[in-house]
């Protein structure tokens, strides 16, 4: 058993106890403890990736990668779920900044505005909708804690032990894309885009155009799943209006009946409806 | 920069919120929270469609998550309104509500050892109705249990 | 449109125009009127038989000479109704065996042939004649009966399948019909299928015949691999011989089976012995001859019709038109002979201490069929000429008897024992009269019809005795039993003649106050066949003629016996025994009743009576012997088949309900334990890809 292998046995079962202990259950959580584990764990995890090269993006993708991932693992296990979208929300930003450090522009933008624009806060909205008041006993147990979080944590483990077997091998220079191989030896990537877009067939997503790129490629190769990713859009408001008019017109239909029975017998009251 | 280290760190990245997300949905009940552990491993796979695509200097990658943002949104609309529709009903986020599937003669799932009852009220951000306060309804807030 | 060939289609489909007819509208638009088309199609049958009769009489007219060499034949290829190539018939294994691969080549044909010569249409005859008469007495017999409509489509459907046997040229196609009379028999036996000895009697005869039938189709298929062929007629091309048939031409020339070169005697004795023991059981000899008087229990007119005149001749009928295999194969028709012999003998025995009148009737019949197989077992032309006309007289004054004895149980409410009634003689007349002129007939008195055909039967018999010295002993044995028979038959018909219209009048309470002659549908045809019984034996000299142009029956080996003459000391054999016989019944029925007792212990003493009432306990042998064993048999069968096929069968349904049982608990119905499930098999999955 090589080092490396120890070391991510060792990143494995210090994650999987973390974030046992950070998940709620009843009794003592020691929730500092996990966290502590979960941090040395990720930290061993991410000590295994070679440095980038260039000190700025690697100082950037250490700091971004690891808010998304400890936000994620705090999303995931804070008891009260408005922390637990509020932490979600912190994933999200974090996972816009890789997306920027990508490159990726458009998409860090999209992702900010989709998710953490809308869908958080209709999450949020529900949330506050559904007005819990106090804490749930549910938000405080989970399900097989530690058979879940050894499952989660043994999945990434072997993700990235594999990666980096294979990734970290010599040879996997040789399969590097030729446009790439060609921004290596230019130097870093933003230099020189248009001798690497001419010669990988017009694509450079490095290029200065980015969005506008994206959108031709969207509209013209990609059309088809963009119209089927509209329709499906407008079929799932349809559906959610659908869903909650029909509740509406149950719950109504209940009220009556709830309201009928309060009439008739003053003792009950309006919980029967529920 | 090195391309295979950025791909290397990217995609752990993304297995880590994968593997996280996983956890979530597999250990919490809430059904919400749920939902966001869902997304977040959308986010994992997002992460890992984004270096793929830098690494081959593709499109195609960044193409896939916008096509994926747009499911998750439809996901979200969908989900949401089910949720809401339980929680109308039930009065509770819990998913152990739904254990009608369970085969016949099966004991109904019931907690055993609930936690003891938290000393201290959860502080909760409430929104505040806009505009003139409508009439409330009595039913409405009789009916919902306190989660 | 008059042709021959006209009424040879016509006899066959017009009955079964008839049960077609009556089955659709029977039962709602005719019910009372069902007779209708099942006489008038039975009738214009039989008109049609004696125009054919006629038409081939008057070929066989041209050289005048009795026994002439002229051979009557006449074909009607209808259709195809099987052909298979040669190719299909042999895979190819037989090719090492040089004989098999030359019979390889023939091609499995089966045509729909109908052939007259003189000896179907005499069966035609008799059989659409007697079957009009019964037709007709039916109508007076089983008026009321709620079954009528089925009762004309049954018969009408009999009729049709005993003229088709008599019309095919062809072992496939007489097999098909041998089947159908054994169904159309089977269900007119249990026609009162409610009555459960009815139906358990019906069970009984098709078993029975199925025993029989097994053998006639080993015979058949045995025919096929060594003769390579199933047609009774050569197969013509242009006018070239292609395959000589079984009872061809060419075989008829030659007088042998030479021409096949599998045809061993000792393969013609196995064919012949297989198609006798057929015959056996259709003509209910011993051993398989208990079906018969159980048969009785159908209604009458279909006793009269199918279980003495005609379906079961069809083994007489069958072992006459196979003459020239059994006279090739040289050992078989002694086995006949003596076969016929003892059942005539035994069933005589039998009959004489029976109280049941149709019982006594039933072995009757299975007595004189023994008789027509003794006289077919002769292997001569006269024999086959005896057994033939015995077939035909028999036919009329059997079913003379049969019709007379439904007469009587008409008018007895039922009740058949002749214990229970007596001295009818006054009170049915007509039933009386017929009754004794088939009486007669049957004890074989001069001039009835039964002493000629008896007589020729026994002259043959006679003729056999001195004929080859090697069976000589053996015929001479089988000659004197013979008229042992004959004695019982004389005294047993007499005994329930007697028994039934003599002595004091005594009328069972079940008559009631209706005892009285039967309506003139059922005295009509009695007359007839009482006339018949009395002037058929007329036709003897003209009947061995005609007989003679058959082509099966005028082949070279079968001339050399001469026809059997009149022998004045079997006549006078006859008529003494007969008289015997009668006298004794008179003696002991009409003179002195006490004698009867008295014989009657003596018999006791000696175990005959019991042997005989007993009907030789040949049901109960066949009951501790066959039926035991079977049962035994099938129920451990059963047993096995209950703990070993169905134990298998249900643990194949039980483990999965077990493994079930085990993995139930974990269908708790909680989403989030599915999907754990699910994580943990991928990890799993994914721990093997990535390995």
């Amino acid at each position: 058993m090589s080092s490396e292998s120890l070391l991510y046995a060792a990143a494995t079962v210090l994650g999987a106890v973390g974030m046992w202990l950070l998940l709620p259950r009843p009794g003592e959580r020691l929730r500092w403890g996990g966290a502590a584990m979960s941090v040395v764990a990720l930290g061993l995890i991410l000590s295994q990736i070679s440095p980038l090269g260039d000190m700025l993006s690697q100082s950037m993708f250490v700091v971004l990668g690891s808010v998304t991932v400890i936000a994620a693992a705090a999303a995931v296990t804070f008891r009260n779920p408005v922390y637990c979208a509020i932490w979600f929300a912190m994933m999200l930003l974090g996972t816009a900044g890789l997306f920027l450090l990508q490159g990726a522009h458009f998409l860090g933008v999209a992702t900010i505005v989709v998710y953490a624009g809308a869908i958080l806060v209709t999450l949020l909205f529900v949330l506050m909708l559904a007005n819990p008041r106090g804490n749930a006993p549910y938000d405080r147990l989970s399900w097989e804690g530690p058979l879940s979080a050894t499952a989660g944590i043994v999945l990434v483990g072997m993700l990235t032990m594999t990666l980096s077997s294979v990734l970290k091998s010599p040879t996997l220079a040789d399969d590097l894309p030729s446009a790439l191989l060609t921004a290596q030896a230019v130097g870093s990537g933003n230099s020189d885009t248009e001798q690497a877009a001419a010669r990988n067939g017009g694509q450079d997503i490095l290029s200065e155009h980015h969005s506008a790129s994206l959108g031709g490629r969207m509209f013209s190769a990609h059309l088809v799943s963009i119209e089927v990713a509209g329709v499906l859009l407008f079929a799932a408001l349809v559906g959610a209006v659908a869903i909650i008019a029909h509740s509406r017109s149950v719950r109504s239909d209940k009220q009556t009946l709830a309201g009928k029975q309060a009439m008739q017998t003053p003792s009950t009251n309006g919980r029967a409806g529920a | 920069m090195n391309e295979v280290s950025l791909l290397h760190g990217f995609l752990t990245i993304g297995a880590l919120l994968f593997g996280i997300g996983l956890i979530g949905f597999l250990s919490r009940r809430n059904m919400i929270v749920m939902f966001l552990a869902v997304e977040m491993m959308i986010q994992g796979v997002s992460v890992s469609f984004v270096a793929w695509g830098r690494y081959h200097n593709n499109w195609d990658g960044q193409v896939m998550v916008i096509v994926m943002l747009a499911v998750a949104a439809c996901e979200a609309a969908i989900a949401m309104a089910l949720i809401l529709m339980v929680f109308e009903r039930s009065g509770k986020l819990d998913i152990a509500v739904h254990q009608r599937y369970r085969e016949d003669n099966q004991p109904e799932y019931v907690d055993r050892d609930l936690p003891p009852p938290e000393d201290k009220a959860q502080v909760w951000p409430n929104l505040t109705p806009a505009g003139v306060e409508p009439e409330h309804d009595p039913e409405e807030t009789a009916y919902r249990s306190h989660v | 449109m008059f042709e021959l060939t006209t009424w040879m289609v016509l006899i066959p489909a017009l009955p079964l125009a008839a049960a077609l007819l009556t089955a659709a509208l029977g039962p709602r638009l005719l019910k009372n009127k069902s007779h209708l088309p099942a006489v008038l199609c039975i009738a214009a049958s039989f008109v049609c038989a004696s125009i054919l009769l006629w038409q081939v009489y008057q070929q066989t007219d041209d050289d005048g000479v009795p026994g002439g060499s002229s051979r009557v034949e006449k074909r009607l290829d209808l259709w195809t109704w099987a052909a298979v190539p040669a190719a299909m018939t042999h895979s190819g294994d037989s090719a090492t065996d040089a004989t098999t691969a030359e019979d390889s080549s023939f091609d499995f044909v089966i045509d729909v042939t109908l052939r007259t010569d003189p000896l179907s249409a005499i069966m035609l005859v008799m059989v659409t004649f007697v079957a009009t008469l019964v037709a007709v007495y039916s109508i007076g017999y089983m008026n009321d009966d709620p079954g009528y409509w089925r009762f004309f489509t049954y018969v009408s459907l009999f009729v049709f399948s005993m003229t088709m046997l008599v019309s095919v040229s062809n072992f496939a196609l007489l097999y098909v019909f041998w089947e159908a009379v054994g169904v159309c028999s089977y269900l007119l036996i249990g026609f009162w299928y409610q009555k459960p000895e009815a139906s358990a009697a019906g069970m009984k005869a098709f078993l029975v015949n199925r025993v029989g039938d097994f053998g006639f189709a080993l015979g058949v298929f045995l025919i096929w691999t060594t003769l390579g062929t199933l047609n009774f007629h050569d197969t013509e091309v242009d006018g070239v011989i292609t395959q000589p048939g079984v009872f061809g031409q060419q075989v008829l020339s030659d007088g042998d089976y030479s021409s096949f070169p599998l045809a061993t005697a000792g393969v013609l004795t196995a064919i012949c012995l297989l198609l006798f023991v057929g015959a056996c059981g259709k003509s209910a000899q011993w051993p398989l001859h208990v079906w018969l008087p159980d048969a009785m229990e159908g209604p009458t007119p279909v006793s009269a019709l199918i279980h003495a005149a005609t379906m079961v001749t069809a083994g007489v009928y069958m072992v006459a038109r196979c003459t020239p295999l059994f006279v090739a194969s040289g050992a078989a028709p002694i086995v006949v002979a003596c076969i016929g012999c003892l059942t005539a003998i035994m069933a005589g025995f039998i009959a004489i201490t029976q109280t049941d009148l149709k019982r006594i009737l039933a072995y009757s019949t299975v007595s004189q069929l023994g008789f027509m197989f003794l006289a077919l077992g002769t292997a001569s032309l006269a024999g086959v000429v005896a057994g033939m006309f015995h077939l035909f007289t028999h036919a009329f004054f059997k079913a003379c008897l049969f019709l007379g004895a439904g007469s009587v149980m008409h008018a007895m409410g039922g009740v058949i024992d002749i214990r229970r009634f007596g001295g009818l003689r006054k009170l049915m007349p007509v039933t009386h009269a017929t009754f004794l002129l088939g009486c007669l007939a049957l004890a074989g008195v001069i001039p009835f019809a039964g002493f000629w055909s008896k007589d020729a039967v026994l002259a043959a018999v006679h003729d056999a005795a001195h004929g080859d010295p090697s069976t000589n002993a053996l015929f001479t044995t089988l000659y004197w039993l013979a008229w042992a028979a004959a004695l019982c038959t004389a005294f047993y018909t007499f005994r329930a003649f007697f028994q039934t219209f003599y002595g004091e009048e005594e009328i069972p309470e079940e008559a009631g106050h209706h005892a009285h002659e039967s309506p003139s549908t059922m005295t009509i045809p009695l007359m007839l066949l009482g006339f018949l019984a009395l002037a058929a034996g007329a036709l003897g000299p003209w009947f061995s003629n005609f007989l003679a142009h058959t082509p099966s029956l005028s082949m070279e080996r079968l001339r050399g016996a001469e026809h059997a003459g009149f022998h004045w000391d079997v006549a006078i054999i006859g008529t003494v025994i007969s008289v015997v016989g009668i006298g004794a019944a008179a003696f002991m029925y009409l003179r002195s009743p006490g004698t009867v007792s008295a014989l009657t212990d003596t018999m006791k003493a000696a175990w005959l009576y019991q042997l005989s009432y007993g009907k030789l306990f040949f049901d109960q042998l066949y009951s501790v012997f066959i039926i035991w064993p079977l049962k035994i048999l099938a129920h451990i069968f059963y047993v096995l088949d209950m703990l070993l096929i169905d134990g298998l069968v249900n643990l194949c349904g039980w483990l999965p309900r077990v493994f079930g049982a085990v993995l139930r608990p974990m269908q708790i119905g909680l989403v989030q334990f599915y999907a754990l499930a699910m994580v943990l098999g991928l990890l799993v999955l994914i721990g093997i890809l990535l390995r």
